[in-house]
């Protein structure tokens, strides 16, 4: 039984960094309707990053937790300036930007094989290693702290689009980008934010889950199609639907992996099974859209 | 004293709730074989959300809207296309990606039987179909006037051409019937003229013509018969003289900036003087 | 006579002909090693134009086009080897299959909007990844199936430059069909999908059933593809029709030119012949070049390389009425 609980608390683990992955999509999809696979990359990034500052440099874990955020910040806006603001500008059409991301996606992959090779690195937590015991729940230390990190990065982000004037103002362009320029708001400025917000978001799901195991180049698409699938089955319209859809997809991973009469190799099919489901009997995921206000 | 026409679209009770907002509220009337029958109303009255009902498969509240006597309420767009119903889009919308002539075929769509089997084997039907659907075309391309920007590309094309654009590629469908939404919004004065003489065109090879419209000074020379609708209500059906001088159509617009005949503002303020 | 040359050339049949006699008689000038790389780019560039049909001409970002060659190559091998089945009715049922199998991916796919389609095929390509990984004896798992060769047809063994006539034959007939049913009301149906469903829906296009039919008869096409590959070196493993080669040939196509029968062949020459070039010297990094052409492409010239050929044609027809 023991054996079922900590397996929970990584599954919730899990589940938090889909979440995040997910939120990194919403961020984006939100205000520019473009989704950005290229995320599955920029969550990579910022587990290398992490490994650069907190390994090379030596700087504390938290700092390089901070650094790679914030620097995959820049990553997004640079993006977004670079490739995506044009075609925008030029009325593109919407399918677009969602191309040149993949040109990008293959740009960034690439280029991080270069730099760091194929094969895996260790990176190391804030917390080392060892054991936590909360009651029934166990876990390792980075795993409770993802989930701690995950939580607060989802109220922050909750009480930024429903509190803040800036928030709103992304809701008001997701509704009606004409509308909301004819307001006054900054198109510019909120697509910009989105892209950095994203980013760094993506980033960190990176850097939580990178101490779990180890970071390798090639976990990036599997974490981009986690991710979605974590925003599908949640539902696309609600920031709450990220962090849900994420640990559903994980706990359904998880347990089928550890319980379901199948070789271990047939619960990689999970995801795409569960996303295939979703789109087809409830594209609208697991929450529904709040009522209009 | 005119002779009875037969009925084509006949609209009993047509009911649309949007929330707690009724848009079209038991609206009655009917669109009759060979005649020009405008749908007017100031902004808000009801007449894109009876357009939508009638072209888009949208689901009305209650009511009716009959063709030929068979219910047509719900059907998807398509299929009122096949049932001879063409339409043009307020906003144009073209295919962006293929030429003038192209654009046009497309229109005629409903009128390709060939099957997909004899296109492939170059079947002589087939390839005559094709072969008459492109002299049709061109004939469409001209009666709009557009003959000069056959193969040009849609998108080199101004507002107003874009909009005899739509005109010819509805007509492509050889329609019973032809729907115009709003169609003299966003067109010059003289573009508007132009409009209307293709409209005459079309009613003079008999096809029946529904017209939602706001602009009064657009829609009354040109029908033959008016529906005014306000706050989802019909509130005149009559002959265009008639409705020019009825209190309650005159009332209705002068609770709208500007009066009878004015246009609206923002998008559609071309016509303004 | 050099008039009577060019009203030559352009014919369209002449066309035909010369570049069929061409693409078989060519593979018998190449030495061993040539031969496969020219195989393969055949079948990149069928794939290539297959896909074109599907995404580029009727707007549907689908990424589950090397799964469905991996579905003919595998089903043919399977039957073939496993089942026991002749060649001819081991061709037919794979291509059945893949044939059903598509209908009910986009009939299920025909309400999702645009993107999730990519999302639904995307899914559908890992989980045939993910199946045949796992599929033991009957898909030989991750290595995949490896000792089987193409059945004597009528007696004779094709194999060498004659198998490559297969691929050639296979190349011509996806472009002819694609060709011919384009320049149709089917063809037209399928751009006006792609400009804009809305007003092709009132125009009478039935969105749905065309949707349908293009995905499926291209997914077929792919399915036919993969079958002839099966053969180059009687190898079928995952990785091949996995998504790191979808993504390629939407590249493909995107460079060459979507929408044009024309560009995706040039795309899929072009890429695939850099990636033969450059792959031995650097390794995979040539990826990067054409992640950094596909941006370059999109946002400088969206027409890809065919509408620079226009584009160049136009201002040379324009300098000659000009003198």
């Amino acid at each position: 039984m023991s054996d079922l609980f900590e397996l929970l608390v990584s599954a919730m683990a899990s589940g938090c960094t889909y979440g995040l992955v997910a939120l990194a999509y919403l961020m984006i999809l939100r205000p520019t309707g473009i989704i950005n696979f290229a995320v599955g990359e920029w969550a990579m990034m910022g587990a290398f990053a992490a490994l650069v500052l907190s390994g090379l440099l030596e700087l504390p874990s938290v700092l390089g937790i901070l650094g790679a955020a914030f620097g995959l910040a820049v990553v997004g806006w640079l993006t977004e300036r670079s490739v995506v603001r044009p075609l925008v500008v030029r009325g593109a059409g919407h399918l677009a930007p969602i191309l040149v991301l993949l040109g990008m996606l293959v740009v960034f992959h690439q280029a991080m094989l270069l730099i760091f090779g194929g094969g895996d690195e260790p990176l190391s937590g804030p917390f080392g290693f060892g054991r936590i015991e909360l009651g029934a729940l166990a876990g390792s230390p980075q795993d409770f702290f993802i989930i701690v990190t995950t939580l607060l990065i989802f109220g922050a982000v909750w009480l930024f689009f429903e509190r803040t004037v800036w928030g709103k103002s992304f809701e008001a362009v997701a509704i009606n980008r004409r509308a909301a320029a004819l307001m006054g708001i900054n198109l510019r400025l909120v697509t910009a934010l989105s892209f950095a917000g994203g980013a760094a978001i993506a980033g960190l799901a990176g850097v939580l889950d990178g101490p779990r195991a180890s970071i390798e180049v090639k976990t990036a698409l599997p974490f981009a199609i986690q991710g979605f699938s974590a925003l599908v089955i949640g539902g696309v319209n609600r920031v709450e639907g990220a962090l849900l859809g994420g640990i559903v997809l994980a706990l359904a991973e998880n347990l089928t992996q550890r319980y379901a009469p199948i070789p271990s190799g047939l619960s990689l099919g999970v995801t795409p099974l569960l996303l295939i489901i979703f789109l087809l009997v409830r594209p609208a995921g697991l929450l529904r859209a709040k009522a209009a206000g | 004293m005119t002779t009875a026409r037969k009925s084509l679209i006949e609209v009993s009770g047509l009911t649309k709730h949007f929330g707690g907002l009724t848009a079209v509220d038991g609206l009655d009337f009917v669109l009759n074989e060979g005649e020009v029958l405008g749908l007017i109303g100031p902004n808000g009255a009801g007449k894109s959300t009876t357009f939508n009902l009638l072209t888009c498969g949208y689901p009305a509240s209650t009511g009716s809207v009959r063709l030929d006597g068979e219910e047509m309420l719900g059907l998807p767009p398509h299929r009122i296309a096949a049932r001879g119903i063409m339409r043009t889009f307020q906003h144009n919308m073209p295919f962006e990606g293929m030429s003038v002539a192209d654009n046009v075929l497309v229109g005629a769509h409903t009128t390709m039987r060939s099957g997909l089997g004899q296109v492939l084997l170059g079947a002589v039907a087939a390839r005559a179909e094709e072969r008459k659907a492109r002299i049709r075309a061109d004939e469409l391309i001209d009666f709009v006037g557009l003959g000069e920007f056959r193969d040009a590309e849609v998108t080199t094309l101004s507002f107003g051409q874009g909009r005899l654009l739509e005109t010819a590629r509805a007509l492509a469908g050889e329609p019973r019937i032809m729907l115009f939404d709003e169609p003299a919004a966003g067109l010059t004065p003289s573009e508007c003229d132009r409009l209307s003489e293709i409209i005459r065109g079309i009613a003079g090879r008999g096809i029946s013509i529904l017209l939602i419209e706001h602009d009064m000074r657009f829609l009354l020379p040109l029908a033959d018969r008016v529906v005014v609708l306000n706050f989802g209500h019909k509130i005149a059906d009559g002959a265009p003289d008639a409705i020019r001088s009825d209190p309650k159509v005159i009332d209705a617009y002068l609770g709208e900036a500007g009066g009878v005949g004015a246009a609206s503002g923002g998008k559609d303020g071309v016509r303004n003087a | 006579m050099m008039a009577g040359m060019t009203g030559l050339v352009s014919q369209s049949w002449f066309r035909w002909v010369a570049a069929t006699a061409f693409l078989c008689v060519f593979p018998f000038l190449l030495q061993p090693y040539e031969l496969d790389l020219y195989r393969k780019l055949l079948f990149w560039v069928a794939l290539a134009v297959s896909y074109n049909f599907l995404f580029g001409i009727t707007g549907q970002m689908a990424l589950s086009h090397f799964a469905f060659a991996g579905i003919g190559g595998y089903t043919v091998v399977i039957l073939l080897t496993q089942v026991d089945l002749g060649l001819g009715l081991a061709i037919l049922a794979a291509l059945l299959l893949a044939a059903v199998l598509a209908f009910i991916v986009s009939f299920a796919a025909t309400r999702l909007e645009g993107f999730y389609l990519a999302l639904a095929t995307l899914a559908f390509a890992q989980l045939l990844t993910v199946v045949l990984d796992e599929g033991g004896t009957l898909t030989g798992g991750t290595g995949g199936l490896t000792s089987y060769s193409l059945p004597a047809v009528f007696g004779a063994k094709i194999e060498g430059p004659w198998y490559a006539l297969v691929m050639v034959a296979v190349f011509l007939a996806t472009l002819a069909i694609l060709v011919r049913i384009d320049g149709s009301w089917f063809g037209r149906a399928c751009r006006a999908i792609r400009d804009n469903t809305e007003a092709a829906a009132a125009m009478g296009v039935d969105v749905a059933r065309i949707k349908i039919i293009a995905f499926t008869l291209t997914s077929v096409m792919a399915a036919a593809a993969g079958m002839v590959y099966a053969f180059f070196d009687n190898t079928v493993n995952p990785p091949v029709f996995g998504l790191e080669n979808a993504f390629l040939l939407l590249f493909m196509v995107i460079v060459g030119g979507s929408g044009s029968h024309a560009g995706a062949i040039i795309g899929a020459v072009l890429l695939k012949m850099t990636q033969d070039i450059l792959e031995p010297i650097v390794g995979h990094y040539h990826a990067l070049g054409f992640g950094v052409l596909v941006v370059a492409a999109i946002l400088f010239q969206p027409k890809g390389l065919i509408g620079t050929w226009d584009n160049l044609r136009a201002r040379m027809k324009r300098g000659k009425g000009a003198k």
